[in-house]
């Protein structure tokens, strides 16, 4: 496991602000009645936008705690931005802006209010904590409804709140935690969206809990995927979707006669359930196939190349693993 | 949702089917030309722990006068604290008028009956204004997780509610001493009015101290204001009626002065942890009946450390102490109550 974490700070030679943002050695954490939350988890997260990936209860939330430093590990340790979660989380909470899942918003004070509050509650003398307040609204895309109250707003905004009032203390580094929980196709987009220009624009990095891994992948330039408290794996997203050297191609009728095709002109060809696979060498590759496809004259439906989908990260299937190396080998 | 419909910069389409990798630089300026945000970094004074929990306190000061709400949320507050200073008028208007220009109030007792029903509808009101509405909105994740520690936040929401309900008190207090203060003849009387208004404040203070506590470990229990509410006053109310009951019943059982025993078919509700403190309550249910209720154990401290004016309670006599202890378990369940809620209270 801990290759995976090294490997990936090597991928990151161009970072411009090296070091790490998070790094956890062997952390454990145990509750009460024998329940391991997390197990030896050893990981490190570079500076960007990271995605953090679990099923619930894979110990997402316990990470995160920890990190804040409000939740003692059992046994290893953490540190976020160079500060020890156990002894300096007020540093790190200073440093820090988190957005938590749940519905953490009072409805009957304007969303002015609120941040402006919170502002406060982040070290921000009162002038100061009105401007940010303001601004960070104006980044979340909220502009005179910041003056009506939370009650009122559509769940996409208050996503937005809780979002600003992350973002309203100028922390180093965001904790969201499920940022599209409740949100329709659209508001999923925007919101993506929005914490992405964050994370390229704003110079903080990004750590985003979520158990949709589609949304990491769009958003996310490394990826830690946990589960039952121990890292499953941690590599960038890049890595993921470039390692597939493999086109896809899929015809409406006459698959039997292209894999003929195909194997004869040396492309070594696999079936997979209605699609065939080929070993992607080049852009020769692309024109044997079309020809031959048009030689054939089979009616060609889809070709492309594969992407590897962060979903199979959770498959624990070896002939999956074994091909996704294959293919990164023959690069 | 018209508001998005509004937003100047949309989600770009760029991002849903090729999810391209994000670059990670750290100046704005790299990709400022596509998105020019003007994301400011903010580089001034950041504000310690103390000074986070002091903003926390005046925060919550306001809101329990209802100052940055709604006319609605200023109601019960300007209401309690107007009759709460009716005595004062009233005392200043008789002391200007009367030829002795004797006060009618005292400074130690003030008017007993409406401080107790006017502070209990005022804490019953505001106290889940401070805990309540944080616990309901499930905002506290958010203090949680800033540069604060855990029992700051039960602290500071303590310290401003003491500093509420001494405004409630004390402020009449003074109001008292200026309406007689503006009457006196000579600076002998003045000295006097003086030397027995710091008592008074005193015996506020303690008051406020007490009742805050116990007011804000009760609201602290549920995130439903009414069902604060409503714990708040039945508590006070419960107590404070069956302190008196009890005095009465044992005064009419034993006559006045004689020890009597306590009468055991009164039932459980006065029950244990009143008479635990006590050593041997066997001849004085008179005097120990007051120990049930915050009000009357106060009231009892307030005698047994010197105070003259008759109380709301018969004097506790040689049970003095016993009232002292009292007090001072309501503080020390009360807080430790609190502190103890907030460290339960998840954060995530």
């Amino acid at each position: 496991m801990t290759e995976h974490a090294s490997a990936r700070a090597a991928v990151l030679p161009g970072a411009p602000a090296p070091g790490t943002v998070i790094d956890t050695r062997a952390l454990t954490k145990r509750y009460p009645g024998q329940v391991i939350a997390l197990d030896e988890l050893t990981v490190s997260v570079a500076p960007g936008v990271t995605g953090l990936v679990g099923a619930n209860g894979a110990g997402k939330s316990t990470l995160i705690k920890i990190l804040l430093g409000l939740l003692v590990p059992t046994t290893g340790s953490a540190s976020v931005l160079g500060h020890d979660c156990e002894r300096d989380g007020e540093r790190i909470r200073g440093l820090t802006g988190y957005m938590p899942e749940h519905d953490c918003l009072q409805p009957d004070v304007t969303a002015t209010e609120f941040v402006t509050h919170l502002g406060r509650m982040s070290g921000l003398p009162p002038t100061a904590a009105k401007e940010r307040a303001a601004e960070s609204l104006r980044h979340v895309g909220l502009y005179e409804e910041r003056y009506r109250q939370i009650g009122t707003y559509s769940t996409g905004m208050k996503q937005r709140v809780k979002l600003a009032q992350a973002l309203v203390g100028d922390p180093r580094l965001l904790l969201l935690d499920e940022p599209t929980i409740g949100l329709d196709p659209a508001g999923r987009a925007a919101m993506l969206e929005l914490v992405s220009r964050i994370g390229a624009s704003f110079g903080i990095s990004i750590v985003v809990a979520s158990h949709l891994l589609g949304e990491l992948e769009q958003i996310c330039d490394h990826i830690v995927a946990i589960e039952a408290g121990k890292l499953l794996r941690s590599d960038t997203v890049v890595s993921f979707t470039q390692a597939s050297q493999v086109l896809v191609i899929e015809v409406e009728e006459g698959t039997r006669q292209l894999l003929d095709e195909l194997g004869r002109r040396g492309l070594g060809p696999t079936a997979q359930d209605r699609a065939v696979l080929v070993r992607l060498d080049g852009e020769g590759t692309y024109d044997a196939v079309r020809d031959a496809v048009a030689d054939l004259g089979l009616p060609l439906n889809r070709m492309e190349r594969r992407r590897h989908r962060i979903e199979e990260l959770f498959q624990d299937d070896e002939a999956e693993r074994s091909e996704m190396t294959g293919a990164a080998d023959a690069r | 949702m018209p508001a998005d419909a509004a937003r100047p910069t949309p989600a770009s389409p760029a991002h849903v089917p090729a999810p391209a990798p994000v670059p990670v630089p750290m100046t704005a300026a790299a990709s400022g030309v596509i998105h020019d945000l003007g994301y400011r970094r903010y580089d001034g004074r950041r504000l310690g722990r103390a000074q986070i929990a002091r903003a926390l306190c005046w925060h919550s000061l306001r809101s329990a006068f209802g100052i940055g709400r709604g006319v609605k949320a200023k109601i019960i507050p300007v209401i309690a604290f107007g009759i709460m200073c009716l005595p004062a008028i009233v005392n200043a208007v008789a002391v200007a008028t009367s030829a002795s220009h004797a006060p009618v109030v005292h400074y130690d007792t003030y008017t007993s009956a409406v401080r107790v029903l006017v502070m209990t509808v005022f804490i019953a009101a505001q106290a889940p204004e401070l805990v309540s509405r944080d616990l309901r909105s499930h905002v506290l994740p958010l203090y949680f997780s800033r540069p604060i520690r855990r029992i700051d936040y039960p602290l500071a929401k303590l310290a401003a509610f003491v500093l509420a309900c001494l405004i409630m008190i004390e402020v009449p207090e003074l109001l008292l001493y200026l309406g007689t203060v503006l009457q006196a003849h000579g600076l002998s009387a003045i000295w006097a009015q003086t030397r027995g208004l710091v008592p008074g404040l005193l015996v506020g203070l303690m008051w406020a101290v007490v009742l805050a506590a116990i007011g804000l470990a009760l609201a602290s229990l549920s995130g439903r204001r009414a069902y604060a509410t409503g714990t708040i006053a039945i508590f006070f109310f419960l107590t404070w009626t069956l302190a008196r009951l009890l005095s009465h019943i044992a005064a009419r059982v034993g006559g006045p002065g004689r020890p009597v025993p306590v009468p055991g078919a009164i039932g459980p509700p006065h029950g244990h942890n009143v008479f635990t403190v006590v050593p041997r309550p066997v001849p004085a249910g008179e005097h120990l009946a007051g120990l049930i209720s915050p009000f009357t154990a106060l009231d009892g401290v307030r005698e047994w450390l010197g105070g003259t004016t008759p109380g709301i309670i018969p004097d506790p006599g040689g049970y003095g102490p016993a009232y002292g202890l009292m007090v001072l378990v309501f503080l020390g369940v009360a807080v430790g109550g609190l502190i103890a809620r907030y460290r339960k209270v998840g954060i995530a």
